[in-house]
């Protein structure tokens, strides 16, 4: 069963820049996978565009089975619902609790408040923050509040997890750790996309990795160091 | 860290199917719950900032709110005015007490009147005299200017076709010089009112127009301090029904605490009015009465308060919500 794919796809930005093009591939569910690449390659467009933050140019992209350029703008959350996305900057509010940010997706899905409340805890206790759900996240340490993120994305069981350089401002030991929970949910169940620059973690992982360069997609090895990624 | 197995362990996809339609409609009413009390303390937890907006409102509604009342007494008292509409027959001079007595007791019996008073010449002469201080200059008159007159009342209710029929009856006498009929000034007064009606509407829909504004600019406001929380919620899958419903229960806040303001400050009105009110007229001899707002058109104010807080905070929402995207 495929989760995602990519037939053909361009995006072109109004000014002219070609973001992506001639992108073809496809993520298994289940599968673990890694999207590397300069930076300006496109990668975080190419994650947009499976969360219909942007929709593409030419070609056709598929998440779970549904077109997504035939969903029209108010199918869009529900989209949204069935894929989790962990930001850099981990996108929280910081007028609400730990749990509060967690609990948000539920809350608009429409879950009871018991039954959110299970869920979070057990997103919470799966990134280790169990213990912090009162505190504000301003209070936690960077890795932490991408932990934080990281319950915030999962919480709802999404199929599809996303995550664009989720280790981007953390030194090398919290990065492998943040890159360890991701690999707890593929062997979940979940499909998980994982954007990043962090070529020595990257390679020391050893999964699937698709290449960006320049808005074109290789299947494949890295170059050595000091290529183009050095 | 802590053992994730029992957390993210279903099948992905398999979320929302989990939820009945029953538990998902009692959560969307408790969403409605939350949203209205959360958006309600957050006014309040801003007190300052929100009673400025509460008292425009106020104000604004207020004025309208007075007018409508003083129209409403207004017409209270232009109905009594026209219950007691009455005809006075003025006699010619040649007339004597005793007919102008007996054609008073004529006029009675008729079907279309329903009471008479005879007032001859020498009695209104003594009124006048009374009521008017130009007692010295009467003095100096040769003889009484004053013709006899006789009051007379038609049946409350009587329709204008009777009336007029009645007044044409009365003008064939002989001894009737002249008939005036103390309903003109009544017509114009409702003219009047009619016009302050048209006024009072037009004050009404630029004041209303006015909420709407300030309101809209309110939320405008609202919506730019929370621009991260909306992207967020946008992202995790919020709809757009979800993202408006925190911004128009503010707009429907807005408009109900405003309404409740100027209610209050229009029976304040009302009761800083009524002394002075009543003490006029009692000098008048009349027993009238300010009336406060009644309940009716109180709940009326409010409801339409609520509807223009709700709809400026839409018109706000519709224009601006929109252009934030994650």
């Amino acid at each position: 069963m495929t989760m995602v794919q990519f037939d053909r796809v361009g995006k072109r930005y109004p000014g002219g820049k070609e973001a992506l093009s001639g992108i073809n591939f496809e993520l298994a569910r289940g599968e673990f996978a890694f999207l590397t690449g300069h930076s300006g390659a496109g990668k975080s467009t190419l994650l947009k565009l499976m969360m219909l933050m942007e929709r593409p140019s030419r070609g056709q992209v598929f998440v779970d089975g549904q077109n997504l350029g035939r969903l029209r703008a108010g199918q869009i959350p529900y989209l949204r619902r069935k894929v989790g996305v962990v930001f850099q900057n981990h996108q929280l509010l910081f007028d609400r609790s730990v749990f509060d940010n967690v609990a948000l997706p539920l809350q608009i899905a429409g879950y009871t408040p018991a039954e959110a409340g299970r869920r979070v805890r057990a997103a919470l206790d799966s990134v280790g923050l169990l213990g912090m759900e009162k505190r504000n996240p301003i209070e936690l340490s960077g890795g932490e509040q991408q932990r934080v993120g990281i319950a915030r994305a999962v919480v709802n069981k999404p199929a599809l997890l996303l995550a664009d350089e989720p280790t981007g401002n953390l030194d090398p030991e919290l990065s492998a750790e943040i890159m360890n929970l991701f690999l707890r949910f593929q062997q979940v169940g979940v499909t998980v996309l994982i954007a990043s620059h962090d070529i020595a973690l990257i390679e020391r992982m050893g999964h699937r990795r698709l290449i960006l360069d320049h808005g074109h997609l290789h299947e494949g090895q890295i170059a050595g160091a000091g290529g183009i990624y050095g | 860290m802590a053992e994730p197995k029992n957390s993210v362990k279903t099948q992905a996809g398999a979320s929302l199917q989990e939820i009945g339609m029953r538990k998902r409609l009692n959560a969307w009413a408790a969403n409605h719950q939350l949203v209205a009390v959360e958006t309600l303390m957050r006014l309040l937890s801003k007190p300052l900032g929100s009673l400025l907006t509460w008292m425009v409102i106020a104000i604004a509604l207020t004025l309208p709110g007075a007018l409508w009342m003083a129209l409403d007494n207004m017409e209270q008292l232009s109905g009594r005015f026209q219950a007691s509409g009455r005809i006075t027959l003025y006699l010619t001079p040649k007339a004597t007490e005793q007919q102008g007595q007996q054609l008073s007791d004529r006029i009675a019996a008729l079907d279309s009147v329903a009471n008479t008073e005879f007032i001859d010449a020498d009695t209104a002469l003594d009124d006048f005299r009374d009521n008017s201080g130009l007692q010295a200059a009467l003095d100096f008159l040769p003889e009484n200017p004053l013709p006899a007159v006789i009051l007379v009342e038609p049946p409350l209710g009587i329709e204008q076709a009777a009336l007029l029929r009645l007044i044409e009856q009365l003008k064939s006498y002989q001894l009737v010089d002249s008939v005036q009929l103390d309903m003109a000034w009544v017509e114009r007064l409702q003219a009047m009112l009619a016009l302050a009606e048209r006024l009072i509407g037009v004050l009404g829909v630029l004041l209303a127009l006015a909420i709407l504004l300030v309101v809209g600019n309110t939320i405008r406001l609202a919506i730019a301090a929370r621009v991260d929380e909306i992207r967020v919620v946008k992202l995790v899958g919020g709809t757009n029904a979800y993202v408006r419903r925190p911004f128009l229960y503010t707009g429907l806040w807005y408009g109900m605490v405003g309404g409740l303001l100027a209610w209050l400050l229009l029976i304040l009105c009302w009761a800083l009015l009524n002394g002075p009110v009543a003490d006029l007229a009692e000098l008048y001899g009349s027993g009238f009465e300010l009336k406060p707002l009644s309940a009716g058109a109180a709940m009326v104010l409010l409801l339409a308060a609520m509807l223009l807080g709700w709809l400026g905070a839409w018109w706000s929402v519709s224009r601006h919500l929109d252009h934030i995207e994650p």
